[in-house]
This record gives structure tokens, C-alpha cells and sequence, in this order.
């Protein structure tokens, strides 16, 4: 008798029992992955369009759809068990999109203990987590979402808007008050220091949206509405005039001994766009392997990478969207190319391949964990020790 | 701008060897790609990687220069540095280091960039142009605005030597025919009678070592 094969596990699955196939799903998903099938009576998704935002997931009304990253069950799972590790009721749950640090996250909302919870989109967070939030005792709970026209997956920031809007109306009538769940918007752009500019113009080509734009020697100019926060002219800027609100440069340049102290060799550091790779709550850290997220891989620096290299680092990976999955128009080609000109000079110093760049996206679970593992294989193969070359 | 490519590492290592402190100074002018502050910053490190793996230790100091090629920026920008430097390696075109040189005497100065031509950035394709000889007798107003001297492999003045195929030039088929652009350029400007002009050989005495503007 044969083994029964397990099915490969999808990101997120239409369970077609549960489903009554009103389609709520498929309008409000922002990729068209979820239709209705030729025959009308059931709702098909293609993995392959979808982008793991989890908006049908949060809007299914006969709870038909699964996913496997932050589910209903696991978020409140979690913060059973970190309730008491935090000493506090109140619930700050922000998308990693715009979130900056927690202590700036707690002057926006105005409380100082909180438990944090940082997620892709809070477009897939529903009512029903937020009313078990309620009933678990959290007396306060405050969410924070990406500006509307700033939401990586569209339609999860305007949705939040609306839901949260009902919600407290309907928690009003049950007597929580006026504003139970507070919802605050922000979003993380380029800061121009203008004595820095040499006026190169490196900016003006790169940017994706049309934000920077320079017309005399005065130097660059942003307009902030239109910056995304990829932090790509940021990595390639030659002079260091603009850095990233939450990404800066020396912010980043500091946790890199950090994280690299606390690991045993083959010391990995893994530089991840948040949106390629969704960690679990509160996974196992490898011993080997440390990671520091980025808004996008475009904002992959060289400085960083030689910096992780001079502080010990036996491999460092980039790990990035595909260009089709890049919520950042294009950038993670880009970045794809500022980490090969950087492998490039390596080479000559015969430290080339301790440098990886790998594309993978949340749909395919195991995906990056494989691409890492493989890497920790050749890095394990390498050695520790550098040789002259 | 002035296209330059940075050197092996190889080659910048073997020139810095014989120093310990060394002064790295960038050119934020107009040297393309930009060779500010990062690109100062990046050498700095792939050098500091590379030497520990030959058991060699220097002292870098960083800088980066607004114009490398002028006297007055570049004096005001290296003093401070310059009396515990026991070298300077320079990320400008050709000009900079010559101009540290001048400036100090006493300093040796290692170039870190090899310079090609001035050129022509074409961002899209990620590609830059050789496209001016400075030869100091501009011809470009009679060619619609492309330099035979410089595009065209034979430099030639008095219209395309007949080797091109389908555009290209016969010396590199990769290269675009220059007198081949030319008649275009001229025909859409309607200008194609400046072609019936004969030119003489270039005044190669045009070309000054020095200019007082």
C-alpha cells in the first residue's frame, strides 16, 4: 500500500464547502486571482496572481477561506500567550508598512505599554479578531494603517477605513464608546538632507514614482505625496543625502554587529523585503541566522553589505520579490542589479560568493526557507575561515 | 561628464601597499557614475576586506571633493588631512589627481579610476557615449549636432568612407555609423546642402594645453 501523498500546502485555499460563492472575495481582491468558475457555482483561485494580502481571507463572510500567515486563530492564539509577557491591555496592531519604531508607534496612539503586533496589512484583520480581542480583556486597541493612496496591496488600507467605521458604531451600541478601536494612518518617506546633494540627478532617474525632481543647483527636491518608501534612491544616493524614515542608514548600520554577535558561525544575515517573506509570529531563531527586514529590497545598500562582511557575516543573502510580485513598481530588479555590481567587486577579493540574492514570495510556503537553507549549504561548505585569494 | 570606470581592486591594492594612512577623496563633480561619499565609503571597506586577508592594515581617512579639478576645493577640502596622509587615493578622472599632485607636492597621489572620454549617459540602457574629443575646433554645427571626429572609428570629415553596413560601422559592428547619423540628423533639419561644403583637414594646432578664460 502506498503512502498517501501529502498536497503541497497554498498560502491561502477556498474551502469549497463552506463556500456560497457570493463573490464578496473576488471584487475586493486587488489582483483578479479570485473567480468565479466557468459553471458559476464555485470560486476558483490562481496562487499564482495572488499576493498574499489576506483581504478575502478578513471579508469572507461563510469563513471559506484559509490562510496559513496570521489566521484568526494564531493571532489570537499569540496574544493569549503574550499578554502577560507585556503587562498590558491594550493592542497596537500596525502594518509593517507604515509602522515606525514602537516607541514612536506608541506616542502616535498615546499609550507607552502595549502589546505589538506587526503584520503585512491590517486589511486582513477582521471583525471577528478584533471582537475576540475585546472579549480577551484588551481594553484598548489601536490600529495602524498605511495612508490609503500609500497601501502596498490597495485596497487593504481604504477597507480597514470602512470596517473599523462599522465596528465602532456597532461596539457604540453596545456601550464600548465612541472610539473602542482607534485607527490612525502613516506612512514612511525619503528625508533630503539638502547640503548633501551634489545635484547628480541619480534620484531623479531611479525613482519609480516621479517624486524627486531637481531644476538648479539648489539641489533635489521630493514631492512626499508621491514617494512610496521604496528606499531605492536612498541605497544608490552617492553622497548620502537622503535616507529613509525607519530604514536610516545608521540605524541600520547599528543592528548589523548586533545581530551578528548573537549568532555562532556559519553567521548568516539575511536582508529581506518585508514583503517577500512572511516570518511567523514568534518562530524559532536559527542559531545561525539572523535577519533584518527592509521595505523593499530595493533599499539593499553596498555600505550595509561590506559592513556585514567586515563585522563577521559568513554569508549574507538578499532576498527578494520576483519583478512580477514587487509592490514597488520594478524596484526589486533594481535591486537585484545593485547586488550583482556588488558581487562583482567581491569577486575580485574572492569573498563573491558569500553574497546571494534570491526571489521568493509568501504564496509558496518553504520557499524562502529552502532558498536559505541551500545557501547556509555553500556557505557551511565555504567555511568560516577567508583566504586571500 | 568625464566617464570613468574604477580600477581592479588588484591593481589599487598594489599602489596603496607601500602607504599606511591614506587619504580616499571622492569627486562629486562631474565625474560619471557620481564618485562621492559612498563610493569613497564602499572602497574604503572593499579595501579593508580585501588587506585583512593579506594580514595588511592601512588608516583610511574619507573625504569627497565638490570639484577635484579645482585648485581652491580641493586645497580646503584635503588640509585638514593632509599632514597625517601618507598618500592620497583619488576617485576623480584624471584631472584630480593631478590637481593633489600640484597642490602637494610632497604627497604621493594614486589614481583609483581609469578615465575614458567625456560622454554621453544614456540612462536607460545603462550605457555611456564616448562622444567629444575636446578637440577645440567644434565642427558640430555643421553635422547636426553628432562628431564625425569622435563617433565616426576614421574620424572622418567629408562624409562616410562607404564601409558601413546596415548602419553599422565596418570597424565594429556594434557601433553606430557616425556619417550614417549625420545624414540623418541633416536630412529631418533639412540641411542635407551642408553636406556639399568641403572640409579641409582639421587644425590640429586648434587643440590648446591651455586656455586663460
Amino acid at each position: 500500500m502506498t503512502q498517501p501523498v501529502a498536497e503541497p500546502k497554498l498560502a491561502v485555499n477556498i474551502n469549497e464547502d463552506y463556500c456560497s460563492c457570493c463573490s464578496i472575495c473576488g471584487s475586493l481582491c486587488p489582483y483578479d486571482a479570485i473567480t468565479r468558475d466557468a459553471e458559476g457555482d464555485k470560486m476558483v483561485l490562481d496562487i499564482e496572481k495572488c499576493q498574499v494580502c489576506g483581504i478575502c481571507y478578513s471579508a469572507c463572510p461563510a469563513k471559506a477561506i484559509d490562510t496559513i500567515y496570521y489566521d484568526c486563530d494564531s493571532l489570537l492564539k499569540y496574544l493569549v500567550k503574550v499578554k502577560p509577557q507585556y503587562k498590558s491591555d491594550s493592542l497596537v496592531v500596525m502594518c509593517k508598512g507604515s509602522a515606525p519604531d514602537f516607541s514612536e508607534v506608541g506616542k502616535l496612539f498615546g499609550v507607552s505599554d502595549f502589546i505589538p503586533l506587526s503584520i503585512p496589512c491590517v486589511g486582513r484583520l477582521s471583525e471577528e479578531i478584533l471582537l475576540q480581542a475585546i472579549a480577551t480583556g484588551m481594553k484598548k486597541i489601536c490600529i495602524l494603517a498605511c495612508d490609503e493612496d500609500y497601501c502596498r496591496f490597495d485596497r487593504g488600507s481604504p477597507l480597514t477605513g470602512r470596517r473599523i467605521l462599522a465596528l465602532n458604531r456597532m461596539l457604540e451600541q453596545l456601550g464600548y464608546g465612541k472610539d473602542a478601536v482607534t485607527l490612525k494612518r502613516n506612512s514612511l518617506k525619503v528625508k533630503v538632507d539638502k547640503d548633501l546633494c551634489i545635484a547628480c540627478g541619480d534620484c531623479v532617474f531611479y525613482c519609480p514614482y516621479d517624486a524627486p525632481t531637481l531644476e538648479s543647483v539648489e539641489g533635489i527636491s521630493f514631492d512626499l505625496d508621491a514617494c512610496r518608501g521604496c528606499g531605492l534612491c536612498v541605497s544608490l544616493c552617492p553622497s548620502f543625502a537622503l535616507d529613509l524614515e525607519n530604514w536610516e542608514r545608521e540605524r541600520i548600520s547599528k543592528l548589523i554587529p548586533q545581530l551578528l554577535a548573537e549568532v555562532k558561525p556559519p553567521k548568516i544575515l539575511v536582508f529581506r523585503c518585508q514583503w517577500a517573506v512572511y516570518p511567523p509570529l514568534n518562530g524559532d531563531m536559527s542559531p545561525n541566522i539572523r535577519t533584518i527586514d527592509l521595505p523593499c529590497a530595493g533599499r539593499v545598500d553596498a555600505v550595509h553589505v561590506l559592513e556585514a562582511l567586515q563585522n563577521g557575516a559568513d554569508g549574507i543573502m538578499v532576498v527578494a520579490c520576483s519583478e512580477d510580485d514587487c509592490k514597488q513598481e520594478g524596484v526589486s530588479a533594481k535591486a537585484e542589479h545593485v547586488v550583482a555590481r556588488i558581487k562583482e567587486k567581491l569577486d575580485q577579493i574572492g569573498l563573491g560568493e558569500r553574497l546571494n540574492f534570491a526571489s521568493v514570495s509568501p504564496r509558496y510556503p518553504g520557499q524562502v526557507e529552502e532558498a536559505i537553507g541551500q545557501f547556509r549549504q555553500k556557505i557551511e561548505a565555504i567555511g568560516s575561515k577567508r583566504e586571500a585569494k | 561628464m568625464i566617464v570613468t570606470v574604477l580600477k581592479p581592486l588588484d591593481e589599487i591594492l598594489d599602489s596603496v601597499s607601500p602607504y599606511r594612512k591614506i587619504l580616499i577623496a571622492g569627486c562629486d563633480g562631474c565625474t560619471q557614475p557620481p564618485r562621492g561619499i559612498r563610493e569613497v565609503e564602499t572602497l574604503k571597506q572593499l579595501l579593508e576586506l580585501a588587506s585583512k586577508l593579506k594580514g595588511k592594515e592601512f588608516e583610511f581617512k574619507l573625504t569627497s571633493v565638490v570639484k577635484q579639478c579645482d585648485s581652491v576645493l580641493t586645497t580646503s577640502a584635503l588640509k585638514p588631512y593632509v599632514d597625517d596622509t601618507d598618500a592620497v587615493l583619488s576617485l576623480a578622472c584624471g584631472a584630480g589627481p593631478q590637481t593633489v599632485a600640484e597642490l602637494f607636492p610632497a604627497l604621493p597621489v594614486i589614481p583609483a579610476q581609469n578615465s575614458h572620454f567625456v560622454g554621453i549617459d544614456d540612462r536607460e540602457g545603462g550605457t555611456m557615449f564616448d562622444s567629444c574629443s575636446s578637440c577645440g575646433d567644434c565642427v558640430l554645427a555643421l553635422t547636426g549636432a553628432v562628431c564625425p571626429i569622435t563617433r565616426c572609428a576614421k574620424g572622418l570629415l567629408n562624409g562616410a568612407c562607404g564601409g558601413a553596413r546596415e548602419g553599422k560601422c565596418e570597424l565594429d559592428p556594434e557601433r553606430d555609423c557616425a556619417w550614417e547619423l549625420i545624414y540623418k540628423r541633416l536630412e529631418r533639419l533639412g540641411q542635407l546642402d551642408s553636406l556639399k561644403e568641403f572640409r579641409p583637414p582639421r587644425n590640429y594646432q586648434a587643440k590648446a594645453w591651455k586656455v586663460t578664460p
